[in-house]
């Protein structure tokens, strides 16, 4: 009886299903968060009859045969990668990235990771860090007596003095893109690493072919759209008591075989 | 001869394949671009004794229904749903499958793939490389960047309808294929699957029962036989 493990693995999916809408209900407000999504794909097939398979003398042919499909597997587990609406901040180190592109951050391993969350910070000896305190590249370092600071769309960093009415320019921030951004390996913290599948980091200057721009004084809110989410919680939850049915129907079949004397 | 017993069990096996194929359809309820099996009992006739002749169930053929699914709108620049009749037609270790499961992804090296790593194949039958860009993708498959036409991918269709086998990962063997015409290509949208949960359930209610009945004759078959064979051995 494999219909009690069709069922189970069609149960197995809807699972992962809800894990997926919880994770991304959970990060509905987390700065530069992208929402995930669960696919799924059929199973191997069993074939009992090969199609082609001669049923008579005369050379008669079954002519599409019997397959039994074994159930359902997850697929992936994909970023969709949508632009979040941006929410004014008016911070001076918070910069939002309109369009493609992540900003490089070094980790203490010193190897880079990558990030849609532009809260930038000051670090204690002046760098511009993220929240966590990880420098961004390449490091730009603020002078104390900077009055403010002013980011423009090409990641220009320039610093305002008392005594001075031109500003001084204090480094470039840069961008990095991937051909397949699907295909980063996520970290947590809302940072991404390199992967074999996302293809080698390109980097460039923002507002440059292929890279967004940068908006100071705004955050990118997180893509979660709590109304797509729930419809496919309810989607999700129905499908798994369907499955449960099925379970429930191979269960009774096998008890009526089993009353036979 | 005592045949009532196998003539039933025909039946019966042939209903737990049926329940397996309605278990299978459940179970891919939410998978993109799945498209739901049937099973088709036919008549399988035996020679019987004193010339006559003996009718036995065979669930040995089964349908692909091909029915459009639903559409799911993700907004993915490479999610692209079929309306109409056709297939995308991509490249796999095993040699060239269909799918309707349009949930596509530049890989490392650019190409269009699948979420199982198989690219896409345009009309000509080749990989699509996608380049930097703002992509579009016109109701008849035209793929641009920027407003430059850079690819068209191709729709195809089984030459024998009948041939399609399913495969692994929603995809299907087709033999032979040709390009197929009439159908529009979408964007941002995903084909859902065509498993309708009521027909299925309904369905699977049908065939439980019948194979309780089944079970039910089974057993009073049983209990005649013993009643004659105590009978006989008064």
């Amino acid at each position: 009886m494999k219909a009690l493990q069709i069922a189970a693995t069609g149960m197995t999916a809807q699972q992962m299903r809800v894990d997926v809408v919880s994770h991304n209900l959970a990060n509905m407000s987390t700065t530069g968060f992208n929402a995930r999504r669960a696919d799924f794909a059929d199973l191997m097939y069993q074939q009992l009859a090969r199609p082609g398979t001669v049923t008579a003398e005369d050379g008669t042919m079954l002519p599409t045969g019997i397959q039994l499909g074994m159930g359902v597997r997850p697929a992936a587990v994909s970023v969709v990668l949508s632009q979040g609406s941006l929410s004014q901040t008016g911070g001076d180190l918070d910069v939002a990235i309109e369009g493609r592109g992540y900003i490089e951050v070094t980790l203490p391993s010193g190897a880079a990771a990558y990030t849609r969350d532009g809260s930038l910070r000051r670090s204690a000896d002046g760098e511009i860090v993220t929240s966590d305190g990880y420098p961004v590249a390449p490091g730009i370092t603020i002078p104390d007596d900077a009055r403010s600071i002013s980011i423009n769309a090409n990641g220009e960093v320039y610093a305002y003095f008392l005594n001075q009415t031109q500003p001084q320019l204090l480094g470039q921030l840069g961008l990095a893109s991937f051909s397949n951004e699907k295909g980063l390996e996520a970290m947590g913290s809302n940072l991404f690493l390199e992967s074999a599948a996302s293809g080698p980091v390109q980097t460039g200057t923002p507002g440059a072919e292929g890279f967004g721009t940068l908006r100071q004084g705004y955050l990118e809110d997180s893509s979660v759209d709590a109304v797509r989410e729930v419809t496919e919680l309810i989607k999700a939850q129905r499908g798994y008591e369907l499955n449960a049915k099925v379970l429930t129907a191979a269960d009774q079949m096998l008890s009526a075989t089993t009353q036979v004397r | 001869m005592e045949t009532g017993g196998y003539v039933t069990l025909t039946r019966q096996s042939g209903l737990m394949r049926e329940m397996q194929v309605v278990a299978n359809n459940i179970a891919n309820l939410s998978t993109a671009g799945f498209r739901r099996e049937g099973v088709v009992f036919s008549e399988y006739l035996r020679q019987g004794g004193e010339g006559g002749s003996i009718s036995m169930a065979n669930a040995n053929a089964r349908v692909v229904d091909l029915t459009q699914g639903g559409m799911s709108t993700t907004g993915g620049t490479f999610d692209f749903a079929i309306q109409g009749d056709g297939f995308f037609l991509v490249n796999t270790p095993q040699g060239q499958r269909l799918t309707r499961a349009g949930s596509f992804t530049p890989s490392a090296q650019g190409t269009l793939v699948t979420p199982d790593g198989n690219p896409l194949l345009d009309a000509g039958g080749t990989p699509v490389t996608v380049p930097a860009g703002q992509i579009a993708l016109a109701a008849d498959g035209t793929l641009s960047a920027n407003g430059q036409p850079f690819a068209r991918i191709g729709l195809w269709a089984p030459v024998d309808p009948l041939a399609l086998r399913h495969q692994s990962g929603t995809l299907f063997d087709g033999g032979a294929v040709q390009p197929a015409e009439g159908a529009t290509l979408l964007q941002g949208m995903l084909e859902d699957s065509n498993v309708d949960p009521v027909t299925e359930v309904s369905r699977m209610i049908e065939v439980q029962r019948a194979y309780e009945l089944g079970q039910g004759f089974l057993d009073r078959e049983d209990e005649r036989l013993r009643g004659v064979i105590q009978t006989l051995g008064r």
